[in-house]
Parts: structure tokens; C-alpha cells; sequence
């Protein structure tokens, strides 16, 4: 029962269109669960960047009949451990926490997401909060570099920081947040995604009981449109040089998917993989490099990532960039072999938590509308053959990077292969 | 359902104890060794040798090159990696039950590794970029810069890292005598966790550790002689204020270790804790927190608090305040409960898989050399009362809090 405990997912749809999912673990004493709105980055109103952010933890601060300490008291007496945020697309309310403590815990989620107070003394700390958030970063450069990667790659507003900027912060209002609460904060599209040792019976009936009121439908998400490809500095004293780069991948849904994932593990996947051992094990040339794969709605795309001191960030950058042209030409039946086992071993590793099961879930049902049982996964990560991953990658095109290097000096620009 | 949980211990003829969970219903098989050794173990011409000589592990040995060994840790589908802290260095795997053989062997034949020469000569760069890395992390570098100082001589201040002079220094025959004198059978631990057959699992272990000769090794435990006090240092480098908080704890092997953590947990835990409501609740930080480190036969209180650098003395006070309010007037049996609750629930979410469970019963083992699962851990924070937290607080420990500031500005 354990070792396919997987294939029983279970889905039930509400009239207001949010969507709960379920997978049972009877075998644990803990669940996991995770709120999952579209309302996120992409969606932030021009002007007023960083609202999905802001809004996330001002909902936290005092809702139902519990002002915020009263609340973040009583979520600490259960025992929940609470995590999320907001992303480009979606904003999170995730929590785990000992199986008994359940129906208590969701009461007090559906007055987070349906009644918070949203009050004014709360909304200035919320606010002063993000800034904090925002002026940190000047102290972590490879986060700093990502989050300006971003807008290099996307023209669309995925590019745009869910941190906001100075300007936009300072832009918001308590009545701008309680307008965008009213318009964007909807049951259509969101999903609940529970799993751990509960019972299905007993979630759904309190589920429809709590949520079925609910109605709104939301704002839609933006289509994706990148810019062109090109190569960007930032000039900063740092010790090392920090390299990132991004260029499309496959869509989540693709019929190319986990041949793509595939080739990427291959790449990047473990010790052994061509970038650790090219640009690490072979050359010495850094202590992270990485490639990996990122998906919104109807896009993936893949990060490429490398630090190193100046004087090697040059054949560091040529290194990274040659691997992830030339796996194009193709892989060997023992590469595949190995990111196969890779794959299927963390797809049944990560199988036995129920945090990693309940955020999967929640993301397969946002991005494909519906979960995938590891069974299913299973199923295609082995049906690619190597000759069908080899055709793939030759009829890729040539990747266009957009590049984007933070540090003391530029690289030399990037001419095609 | 419950897990029919089972321990197992056996002490090899070389030394070498071996720990197992055993969890029938798992999938997955965790496996570790435990070296009991790091920084605190270097003499100040080595300053970095553990940590150098745990990437060197992974450099392969008679029977494996370097690239055999990343290959086969993927091959195996291995979630694995090592770590390096002050007292331990552990080298960790998990994968799928039924390849518990190969990842046994795999480990066992890293413990005894070849340490090439020119293997040496090239890892060294990448250590050197791993320091590097961490130059540009001032939240990372104010805990190097601070401990250090906090410590005041006491070998627990070493850095993990070393600087780049004693890397650069360090020769291959240092490392060998490092290890010879540190990795003796009967100075490593093996836990293994999730399902396996113990006797098999013994048998192997027996025979690919056969040739390991014990040593003497010990440890020096002088008292420690902590700094007190606030001081600070200016780095135009950095960009904002990040304050390293130290004070007086009490040791992995103290009975009082519990009721410390939740101390901890009631000052300054991530959320709902004294100082999240005093800094980080009002936004006038983006971080602070304080959590309780056991060491082997010592321990301290450690915090973390960062914020623009014009605003860090104000931070700083109200920091203090929480501290000394707690001291003075103690905690509420609420906040306690709330913490004990916390800490419990936290203990058996990272019991779910059996890597989380190696990490967490292998570790507390190589301190208390006594097994607990994960009810025992519970039923101990359960059984700690805000009179155990009376106990630590009237030793005053925050009237010897030591802070250390880095920030862009002289403060």
C-alpha cells in the first residue's frame, strides 16, 4: 500500500471554482497543506509592485475574531509551522502540523483568506517589513542578480520583482491593498492542496462548509512575452563575479517535458553531471554552478548559474555556455541511465514528505490543471528512449541566452557558436 | 498506523559503532558516518583542514577515482552531500531501500580515501572560491568575524573555513596526519535509517571496515572564557548592519539543553517570538531571531539581527531589552507552551522520512551515545517547565551577551 500510496489523489471541484486535492499518507501522524491564489507578481497593478507580497503578510495580521498576535498565538499553540509568500503568479499559505490539529487549523486559514482585517496600523508594519526585505538584497548578490535577470528575460510582467521597488512600496495605501484584496483575492482558479494522515470524508464536507460562500473571479494572468536575448552587467565590488543565465525550456504540459528534464538532469543533476564536472571537477573553477529548470503558466525557462573570482569568471562564463550548447549533440545511454535513477529515486524520496507532496500538488494543479500521481510521473520519466532524447535535443535550436553578470568588470560579449 | 520503529547498535571488533532505525514501512534508506571532529580539533597552522579534507573524502581512494565516486553516488540515484561544522564532519546519503548494499559500500570506501596529491592541488582552488563566496555573504561573515571573538581563545571560536592564507599553506601531509589522528574507527559513528536487514547490513560493514586500525584521539574541553559586551566593525563592502549575538548556553549533554531550546524558541523563534513582535513584526529589521547551540560539553545562546546601518544602535537596544526582560521577569507558561508545541511538531515533521530521521538520531547519539526516537525527543520537550527555563535565566546568561556588529557605517 505504501510503495503506491500515490496513484490515491483525489480532486474535488467547488461551485465558486476553487479546487481541493487531496493525497492520503495514512501512515504519518503529520499533513501538510498549501493555499495556492493566482494573485501574484505578474498580476501587481503598474505602479503598485510588491502588493501581492504586502497583501500576503498584511492577511496574516489579524483576522476573524483574532487580532494578529492573537492569531499568530493561537496557529503557535497548534503546533503549525507556517510558510509562503507570493511568487510571479501566485501567493501561498502553507502550514504542516500534527494531523489532529487540522480542522481547527483550517478554520483559522479561512478567516486568514476570507475575513482578515486589513487594518491601518497593521498595513504600516506590513509595509515597513517589505522595505526591510527590498534593502536587503544589496547584501546578497547572487538573489540580487536572479531577481534582475528576470526583468532582462521577460518583457511581460513575470520580469517584474514580487519585492517591488522603493518607488512602488512607497506607493501603497491601505485602501489601494483593501481594492486589490476585493478584485484578487478570489476562489477562482485557487486550489487547496492537502496530504498527510487525515481523512478525505471529514476534508471535504468542512472544506464546502468554510469556502463554498467564497466568490470572486480574480484577475487573470498576463500571457508571457520575452524580450530579445542579450548580455547585461552590473558593476559591484564583490569577491566573486556572479554569472547568471536564461534561456527557454519546455511549457509544464508539454508532450517534451520529462525529455527535456531529462537532458537538464543530465546537465545538472548530481556530482556527476556535465557542469559540476566540467566547470567544477575539472577545471576548479568554482564552488556552485548549476542549471535549472523554471515553469510559470505556459512557459519554462532555465537558469544557468555560476560564481567565481575575476580573474577565472571569463573561462568560467566560456565553460558554462559550451555545456549548455553542446548538449545538443547529444547524451550517452549511461547519462541517461544515471538522471533516470536520479529522477525516479527523488520522485519516491520526496514521496514520504508531506510538505514536499502537499506543494507539489497544489503546483501541477495551478500549472496543468490537474495533479500527477508519482505513479504516472514514473511512467514518463522511463518511456524516454535514448534515441527519442537524442533526436529531441538535435532538432533543438541553438539556445539564445540572455546573460546578465554582476561584479567588479564586464565580461567579453557573447558572439553565437 | 503507527511506525514499528526498532533501534539496533552494534560495536564493531575495530571500534566502530554502528546505529540503525529501523522503519519497515519506509521506502527509502538513510545511511551516515559521524566523524567526531572540526574546527575545534585544528591546531592554527591547519586553520581549515577538516572541512578542506571533507571535500578531499569525495576524491576517491584504492578502488575508486574521484570521478568514480560522483558517478556512482548519481548511478545509485543518491541524495547525498557532507557537512563540516565546529565539532562534527558527516557524510551523508539516502537512497531507495533496495540499494542499501551499494551506498554502504560507497561510504565506507570514502572514509579511507586517497588523498592524491595533485587532487589536493586542484580542490584547494575550490575552497578557496568557497571562502570567497562567503566574503560576499555578510550574513555568513559576521558569524565568522564574530565567533572568533566571542570565543576569546577557545578552540570552539575556530573559523570552519580557514582564511585564504592557511588553505593556501596547508600541504597534503598535514592533511594526512589531520586524518590519521581524527578518523579512527572509534572516532566515527555509522547510523543508518529506514529499512534495511540489520545483520546484513553488520556483516557488510564488518568486512569493509576490517583493515581500520583505532587511534587515540581526544579532545580538549579548556572553560570557556567568553567575551562580553558589544563591539563593532566597519566594512564599506557591506551594505546594511548585521549583528552576531552571543550568551552563555548550556552543552548537548546537559539535562537543562531542552529547556533551553525553548527558551530559545520563546525569544526568538521566526514567528510569534519576543523579538519578532519588538523588531520584526514592526518591519524595523528584516531578520532577527535567537536559537540555543549544544556543543560538545559547552553551549551558547546565538542570534542574528540585521537592519539598515543608520538605524542598528536603536535595533540593537531594543534587542538587549527583550533579553533582559526575559532574564528579569521570565516567560509566561503560555509562550511556553506555544514553544514546547513548536519545537515538537517541527521534531516530527523532519521524523517523516528516514533521512530526517538520521540526521536528527545520529547527531543527538555521537553527544549522549544513548538512542532517541522521536517520541523521546517530544516527551523531553514536553517534560521541560518554565522552572527548568528559571534555572538557566538566574545564571544571568544575557547579562553576559556579547554582540558584534558588521555595517557599512561606524557605529
Amino acid at each position: 500500500m505504501v510503495s503506491d500510496s500515490t496513484s490515491d489523489i483525489k480532486v474535488h471541484t467547488l461551485a465558486n471554482g476553487m479546487t481541493l486535492v487531496f493525497e492520503a499518507m495514512p501512515w504519518l501522524p503529520s499533513v501538510s497543506f498549501t493555499f495556492l491564489l493566482p494573485v501574484g507578481a505578474s498580476t501587481d497593478p503598474s505602479g503598485q509592485e510588491g502588493s501581492a507580497s504586502v497583501l500576503n503578510d498584511w492577511m496574516y495580521r489579524g483576522a476573524g475574531k483574532l487580532t494578529s498576535q492573537a492569531l499568530s498565538d493561537t496557529l503557535d499553540g497548534l503546533g503549525v509551522r507556517r510558510g509562503g509568500g507570493a511568487g510571479k503568479e501566485t501567493m501561498s499559505f502553507s502550514a504542516s502540523l500534527l494531523s489532529e490539529a487540522l480542522p481547527e487549523t483550517l478554520n483559522l486559514y479561512a478567516d486568514i483568506l476570507l475575513r482578515p482585517h486589513l487594518n491601518d496600523e497593521e498595513f504600516s508594519n506590513a509595509k515597513k517589513l517589505a522595505q526591510q526585505e527590498l534593502e536587503s538584497l544589496a547584501d546578497s548578490p547572487t538573489q540580487q542578480l536572479f531577481i534582475k535577470l528576470a526583468s532582462q528575460y521577460f518583457a511581460s510582467p513575470h520580469g517584474l520583482s514580487g519585492l517591488g521597488s522603493e518607488e512602488s512600496l512607497a506607493a501603497l495605501t491601505p485602501a489601494l491593498l483593501r481594492a486589490q484584496f476585493a478584485e484578487r483575492v478570489a476562489p477562482a482558479g485557487a486550489v487547496l492542496s492537502v496530504a498527510g494522515g487525515v481523512s478525505w470524508e471529514a476534508l471535504v464536507s468542512q472544506v464546502e462548509a468554510l469556502f463554498a460562500d467564497w466568490s470572486g473571479t480574480g484577475v487573470p494572468l498576463p500571457g508571457v512575452v520575452l524580450r530579445e536575448a542579450h548580455q547585461d552587467h552590473i558593476t559591484e565590488e564583490t569577491s566573486q563575479v556572479q554569472i547568471g543565465v536564461a534561456f527557454p525550456g519546455v511549457a509544464p504540459g508539454d508532450d517534451a517535458y520529462y525529455t527535456h528534464a531529462l537532458a537538464l538532469q543530465v546537465l545538472s543533476g548530481g556530482m556527476a553531471s556535465r557542469l559540476f564536472t566540467e566547470v567544477r571537477e575539472k577545471r576548479n573553477l568554482v564552488y556552485s554552478v548549476a542549471a535549472v529548470a523554471r515553469t510559470i503558466r505556459g512557459h519554462g525557462y532555465t537558469l544557468g548559474y555560476a560564481g567565481t573570482t575575476p580573474e577565472r569568471a571569463q573561462e568560467t562564463m566560456d565553460v558554462l555556455l559550451h555545456e549548455l550548447r553542446n548538449i545538443r549533440n547529444g547524451v550517452t545511454a549511461e547519462e541517461l541511465e544515471r538522471a533516470r535513477t536520479g529522477m525516479l529515486s527523488q520522485l519516491v524520496m520526496q514521496g514520504e514528505s508531506t510538505g514536499a507532496r502537499a506543494s507539489a500538488l497544489a503546483q501541477d494543479t495551478f500549472l496543468l490543471g490537474k495533479p500527477r500521481t508519482v505513479a504516472w510521473i514514473k511512467e514518463q520519466i522511463l518511456s524516454v528512449s535514448l534515441d527519442a532524447l537524442n533526436a529531441y535535443l538535435s532538432a533543438s535550436a541553438e539556445p539564445d541566452f540572455t546573460i546578465l553578470t554582476l561584479g567588479p568588470k564586464p565580461l567579453a560579449e557573447v558572439t553565437s557558436a | 498506523m503507527k511506525n514499528p520503529l526498532t533501534f539496533h547498535k552494534t560495536v564493531l571488533s575495530n571500534g566502530l559503532t554502528v546505529i540503525g532505525e529501523h522503519n519497515p514501512l519506509a521506502q527509502s534508506f538513510a545511511a551516515g558516518y559521524f566523524a567526531n571532529t572540526g574546527s575545534r580539533d585544528e591546531q592554527p597552522e591547519v586553520a581549515g583542514v577538516s572541512h578542506f579534507l571533507e571535500h578531499m573524502m569525495f576524491k576517491g581512494t584504492s578502488r575508486r577515482t574521484a570521478e568514480d565516486v560522483n558517478l556512482e553516488f548519481d548511478a545509485l540515484g543518491a541524495n547525498y552531500n557532507a557537512y563540516t561544522n565546529d565539532e562534527r564532519t558527516v557524510y551523508y546519503g539516502a537512497v531507495l531501500a533496495e540499494r542499501s548494499a551499494k551506498l554502504l559500500d560507497l561510504l565506507s570506501d570514502m572514509m579511507r580515501p586517497a588523498l592524491r596529491q595533485d587532487d589536493f592541488d586542484s580542490e584547494k582552488n575550490v575552497i578557496l572560491e568557497e571562502i570567497a563566496m562567503y566574503e560576499d555573504r555578510p550574513q555568513f561573515k559576521v558569524f565568522e568575524l564574530a565567533t572568533e571573538r566571542y570565543f576569546n581563545g577557545h578552540p570552539l571560536g575556530n573559523s570552519v573555513l580557514g582564511t585564504t592564507d592557511s588553505i593556501k599553506a596547508l600541504t597534503r601531509e598535514q592533511m594526512l596526519a589531520y586524518f590519521n589522528a581524527r578518523y579512527a574507527p572509534n572516532n566515527l559513528l555509522l547510523a543508518v535509517a529506514g529499512n534495511y536487514d540489520w545483520d546484513a547490513v553488520i556483516t557488510q560493514v564488518e568486512d569493509l571496515t576490517a583493515s581500520w586500525q583505532q587511534a587515540k584521539t581526544t579532545r580538549v574541553y579548556p572553560q570557556v572564557c567568553a567575551k562580553e559586551g558589544d563591539e563593532s566593525l566597519q566594512d564599506t563592502k557591506v551594505k546594511r548592519a548585521h549583528v552576531a549575538v552571543f550568551a552563555p548556553g548550556v552543552s548537548a549533554q546537559d539535562p537543562l539543553r531542552y529547556a533551553a531550546s525553548i527558551l530559545a524558541n520563546v525569544i526568538g523563534d521566526s514567528s510569534g517570538s519576543r523579538l519578532y513582535w519588538a523588531l520584526v513584526d514592526k518591519g524595523l529589521v528584516d531578520s532577527a531571531g535567537l536559537s540555543h547551540s549544544s556543543n560538545d560539553g559547552a553551549g551558547s545562546f546565538t542570534g542574528y539581527v540585521s537592519s539598515g546601518p543608520q538605524d542598528i544602535k536603536k535595533v540593537l537596544g531594543i534587542y538587549h531589552q527583550v533579553l533582559q526582560d526575559v532574564q528579569t521577569n521570565g516567560v509566561t507558561q503560555e509562550e511556553w507552551q506555544r514553544a514546547q508545541r513548536k519545537l515538537a511538531t517541527s521534531l516530527t515533521l523532519r521524523g517523516e522520512t528516514p533521512f530526517g530521521r538520521l540526521m536528527s538520531f545520529g547527531t543527538s547519539y555521537l553527544y549522549t551515545h544513548t538512542y532517541q526516537s522521536v517520541a523521546d525527543v517530544v516527551n523531553a520537550v514536553f517534560n521541560s517547565s518554565v522552572e527548568d527555563a528559571l534555572v538557566l535565566l538566574q545564571r544571568k546568561p544575557f547579562s553576559k551577551a556579547y554582540s558584534f556588529t558588521l555595517s557599512s557605517e561606524s557605529v
